[in-house]
């Protein structure tokens, strides 16, 4: 489970007159549960792949409260982590390695054996299906194939919550497919807390159990699909988004 | 502890596979040695051949009998000089210096007329520079003794026209002999092991950023001191390695020495090749260091190459204070990384002893610009990896 109460986060660029300071978050609640896929949709800017970060430990919140399991992430970085599994914006890979020694690095950062982590690799390639791929160096892997080996690296700890920021970016119909499939099974065979920032309202209204609608850093709106096209009295989920996330713009 | 060894372990591995770029590295390392000797020695043997030639490149000597004559009793061969000598002078094609006689010099010898002599010779032309001085040397010889026997004939004292004789004596030993020809052979080796070093220094730093895997690195729970430690640590083993393969290239590299003179002044045996690299290892550590603290906050790995290149320049170019110091070397020579590597290894090859304290203080310096680098990076490590 993961919890984010009254976040925010200010940027500032640049120094004496040129001094900017960006609101990035200026206040984000929401609450995922295990056993279930929550969705955090918002227009491109809204502070979605902030807030992840903030989650992640990368970037430290001005304010607010961040909780994994209950563990105060700014209190326990290193043991919050080892219970999240985070599949960023950035999912470089190590070209000259192959996709197992790739996943296997990560296992042993989590304190895994050697063997464990590599048994771990297995399991998750029969579950992504992509069992070609792991002896293969991953220089030349198409989009699909790397998200494919990045989210295994990012679950190889096997963490309670998962984390994964835009994940269809760049994936073709077939990959898209078969990541939902995963993220399915994740949810019903083990019980997994899973977030996933998009702001694609068919993976939303496919996927996720629960929707947090965040725009301009703040969490304007939350619920279930039909939850917030009641409350907007729409039948479209587009058009209810557009009311939820652009309402205050006179849109 | 184990997070670092693992990180180290598979930066390794990473370096390793870049075959490519690895290979060139430690070509480039190993070569170094040998060519730098193999190079020197041709230069060296060139010219003792040329002092042990003894000619003398001439022009109309038949009609000087006299200067012929003294010139063989000095032990010189004389040689006639082609027709087309200016030219082949200025092409570089003829090593010596021509010496034009005039038809008339004997006569005006026997009259006293002060006959004259011209020695020609081209300043782009560096072999014939070097035998102009000798050529010239011979000639004061003859003017002396044309000067000395005519003042004793008319019973006149030699001392009165020379007061004082001049003769100079060479105290250094034969190391330091050889020394000054092989003084550049440690700047070679430090500018090996520094840019040797660089490819593997960007890739684990910028190379990381520039593939977007530095800021999923950065979500495991794992400390930061620790990912740069190994980082860190595969960098330096690779300079280390650069290191050793080069300052042991110059063990077989003696052999290769056509100039035995030169082989048997270049002293370079085991203690030499240890002393080496007790004075270079601390130094790889410390380029390791440095260059990742420079490429951490580059956006590319291009971008590093620039700003690493500017960085690396200002540590190759410390020797030069050494190399151009008017007051020699000086004591806080052996606190600045590079030239103190450079003053020490000197003085290895010129087989001065080479004091613990100054050794220290290299080491300690080296210490120093590894943990303030080491300290930057893993403080900017996660600025970088969301930028």
């Amino acid at each position: 489970m993961i919890e984010v109460k009254q976040l925010s986060k200010a940027f500032t660029h640049g120094s004496g007159r040129k001094r900017q300071t960006v609101q990035a978050v200026a206040d984000v609640n929401w609450r995922a549960e295990d056993g279930a896929i929550t969705g955090l949709l918002g227009p491109n800017g809204a502070g979605k792949t902030t807030t992840l970060r903030m989650v992640a430990g990368l970037i430290a919140p001005d304010a607010g409260e961040l909780l994994v399991d209950g563990i105060s992430v700014r209190a326990q970085p290193m043991r919050a982590l080892a219970r999240l599994g985070v599949l960023s914006d950035a999912r470089g890979l190590y070209p000259r390695l192959t996709a197992r020694e790739n996943i296997v690095y990560y296992g042993r950062l989590h304190g895994m054996t050697a063997a464990a982590a590599s048994a771990r690799a297995d399991a998750l390639a029969a579950v992504l299906d992509m069992q070609a791929l792991l002896e293969r160096r991953t220089e030349g892997f198409s989009q699909g194939e790397r998200m494919k080996t990045a989210l295994a690296r990012a679950l190889v700890h096997d963490p309670q919550n998962i984390i994964l920021d835009e994940p269809t970016n760049g994936l073709d119909v077939l990959a898209t497919r078969a990541l939902r499939e995963a993220l399915r099974r994740l949810r019903d065979d083990s019980g997994k807390c899973v977030v996933f920032s998009t702001h694609i309202m068919q993976e939303v209204e496919r996927l996720c159990d629960q929707v947090v609608v965040v725009a301009h850093g703040r969490t304007v709106a939350g619920g279930t699909v039909a939850e917030l096209l009641a409350s907007t009295g729409q039948r479209d989920f587009e058009e209810a988004f557009v009311q939820l996330a652009f309402d205050k713009e006179g849109a | 502890m184990h997070t670092a060894w693992m990180v180290f372990v598979k930066e390794m591995v990473d370096a390793l596979r870049d075959r490519r770029t690895l290979m060139m590295v430690l070509i480039s390392a190993v070569a170094v040695g040998p060519l730098m000797l193999a190079a020197l020695s041709a230069v060296v043997s060139m010219m003792e051949e040329r002092a042990d030639a003894r000619e003398v490149m001439a022009v109309g000597l038949d009609a000087a009998p006299t200067l012929s004559n003294f010139l063989v009793r000095q032990g010189y061969t004389v040689k006639t000089a082609p027709a087309d000598y200016e030219k082949k002078l200025t092409d570089a094609k003829l090593g010596d210096p021509v010496l034009v006689v005039g038809p008339t010099f004997e006569a005006e010898l026997v009259a006293g007329e002060m006959p004259r002599v011209t020695v020609v010779t081209a300043t782009g032309n560096q072999r014939a520079q070097l035998g102009t001085r000798r050529l010239e040397t011979l000639l004061t010889g003859f003017n002396q003794e044309r000067g000395s026997l005519q003042l004793a004939l008319r019973g006149v004292p030699v001392t009165l026209a020379q007061a004082v004789e001049v003769q100079s004596r060479d105290v250094a030993s034969p190391q330091a002999r050889a020394a000054q020809l092989t003084a550049m052979l440690p700047f070679f080796i430090i500018m090996a092991v520094i840019y040797g070093a660089m490819n593997a220094g960007l890739d684990v730093t910028a190379g990381e950023r520039e593939r977007g895997s530095l800021e999923p690195l950065l979500m495991n729970p794992a400390p930061r001191w620790a990912l740069v430690l190994g980082k860190w640590g595969a960098v330096a083993m690779v300079g280390m390695a650069i290191a050793v393969l080069s300052s042991l290239s110059f063990l077989p590299g003696q052999w290769l020495m056509r100039s035995e003179e030169l082989a048997a002044l270049f002293q370079y045996g085991w203690r030499e090749a240890l002393a080496f690299l007790v004075l270079l290892l601390p130094l790889a550590g410390a380029t390791a260091a440095l260059l990742m603290a420079v490429a951490i906050r580059s956006k590319s790995f291009k971008e590093a190459q620039a700003s690493a290149t500017i960085a690396l320049m200002a540590f190759t170019m410390t020797p030069l204070i050494g190399m151009l110091s008017p007051d020699g070397e000086q004591p806080w020579h052996v606190w600045v990384p590079g030239l103190a590597q450079y003053t020490l290894m000197g003085r290895v090859l010129r087989g001065e002893g080479v004091v613990p304290t100054d050794v220290a203080a290299t080491v300690m310096a080296a210490v120093v610009v590894t943990a303030v680098s080491l300290v930057y990076v893993s403080r900017s490590l996660s600025r970088s990896a969301i930028k």
